[in-house]
């Protein structure tokens, strides 16, 4: 948000608009969680309200000298911290590992397929993202696939495991 | 649609344990379809390949392309049969450096005796968006173009089966997205391709149907979904909060 106020003063909604066409619609906020934060930055001092409210009653915000530092402070941080594994499959495959009987073959073949859809369906996202000059967009679909790929990978490593009777 | 390849219990053994044997494969291609063949090194995916195109024999199995027993086949039936049904294209290209582009090209045309092939040689680098390099020798082409060329050269006698192994193996990743979309195109018109990879983005980019091997065998066969969907069913950078 202190990124996009950054560029010029803009009222919520327009906040709104430009974070989610910023990220191809891949991110949807809602508009209530965009006031809150808004309120909470101006309470902090990190963006300030320009003049007084507009028609239909819009305020329009700015980036302040603290807010400008803490972005550029922001952008300079390296992401760190541990890996974070957000899906089910990681622990579906640990237990189907440990259950008796918990199908882990057949589990690995229906992941490993929807995970070539996915790729498939990226894979066209990155093309039509190019065809619209949404480069932006293709670069965040770029690092989606590499996910992806090595989320197959890991399952291609699972699957060698079982096939060789290596499975624990 | 019809079959246009049928696969057989095909076994492929090499002595010595050379890796890339095959263990009771078995598959069928219809016509049109565009199939990705995935699989590490050593898997066996180019073994199955080039026993589809005729460069080699199996060891037990049979092989039909287009009805034609390929087991059947002597030496000199086999590059027949190659000649007029299989186009290959190479991870290296595989052109001919004392020939011109256009010299590559018309190598399976010539060996069919059609002389007057050279428009047609000419009409094909042109539709492949390279026509200024035809007299040019493979060596002062870019990778990218050699590489066209050579899918040139696989196109000249309308083949049944377009086969490529690592096609941009070699290729830096803009030739190589070139090279893709040609393949795609030459799909949409109808071509029959079959595509080697180890690459799973690259198997998944035009492929609908993707086909896994691993250790000599087909572990998978999946048919992918080709409806575009929107960006955000695709891709989400978070969750909901």
């Amino acid at each position: 948000m202190l990124g996009l106020l950054a560029e010029e003063p803009l009222h919520g909604y327009e906040v709104k608009n430009r974070f989610e066409s910023m990220l191809g619609g891949t991110w949807e906020v809602n508009i209530g969680q965009i006031y809150t934060t808004l309120q909470r930055l101006e309470r902090d001092g990190w963006v300030r309200p320009v003049g007084s409210r507009g028609d239909r009653g819009k305020l329009l915000y700015e980036l302040s000298e603290i807010g400008r530092k803490q972005l550029a402070d922001w952008l300079a941080q390296p992401d760190s911290g541990p890996q974070q594994l957000h899906e089910d499959i990681y622990v579906k495959l640990l237990l189907a590992t440990r259950v008796a009987n918990g199908g882990l073959p057949a589990l690995l073949a229906r992941q490993k397929r929807a995970y070539l859809q996915r790729l498939r369906d990226l894979n066209q996202l990155e093309e039509r993202a190019r065809r619209d000059g949404r480069n932006d967009l293709a670069r965040l679909v770029r690092g989606a696939l590499l996910h992806t790929e090595a989320d197959l990978k890991w399952v291609d490593d699972l699957m060698e495991d079982v096939h060789g009777g290596k499975a624990r | 649609m019809s079959e246009l390849v049928r696969v057989t219990d095909v076994t492929k053994v090499y002595q010595g344990g050379i890796t890339g044997a095959l263990n009771g494969v078995s598959l069928s291609v219809e016509q049109g379809e565009f199939t990705a063949v995935m699989g590490p090194s050593g898997s066996g995916k180019s073994t199955l390949l080039n026993l589809i195109a005729g460069l080699d024999r199996p060891t037990s199995g049979s092989v039909l392309v287009r009805g034609i027993e390929l087991g059947r086949l002597g030496e000199s039936g086999l590059a027949r049969f190659r000649r007029d049904h299989v186009g290959f294209v190479f991870q290296f290209f595989h052109l001919l450096p004392n020939l011109t582009a256009l010299e590559n090209v018309l190598i399976p045309a010539q060996l069919k005796g059609r002389e007057s092939a050279d428009a047609r040689g000419r009409k094909l680098l042109e539709t492949l968006g390279i026509p200024e390099v035809a007299d040019r020798y493979p060596a002062k082409l870019s990778g990218g173009q050699q590489q066209r060329v050579a899918i040139a050269r696989a196109l000249i006698n309308n083949p049944t089966l377009l086969l490529a192994d690592e096609p941009t193996g070699a290729l830096d990743t803009h030739s190589g997205d070139q090279v893709m979309d040609l393949l795609a195109h030459l799909h949409r018109g109808g071509q029959t391709i079959l595509l080697v990879t180890h690459d799973a983005k690259l198997a998944t980019r035009h492929a609908s149907r993707v086909m896994s091997v691993m250790d000599g065998k087909i572990v998978d066969d999946a048919r992918l979904e080709t409806t575009e969907r929107p960006a955000a069913d695709v891709v989400r950078v978070r969750g909901e909060e």
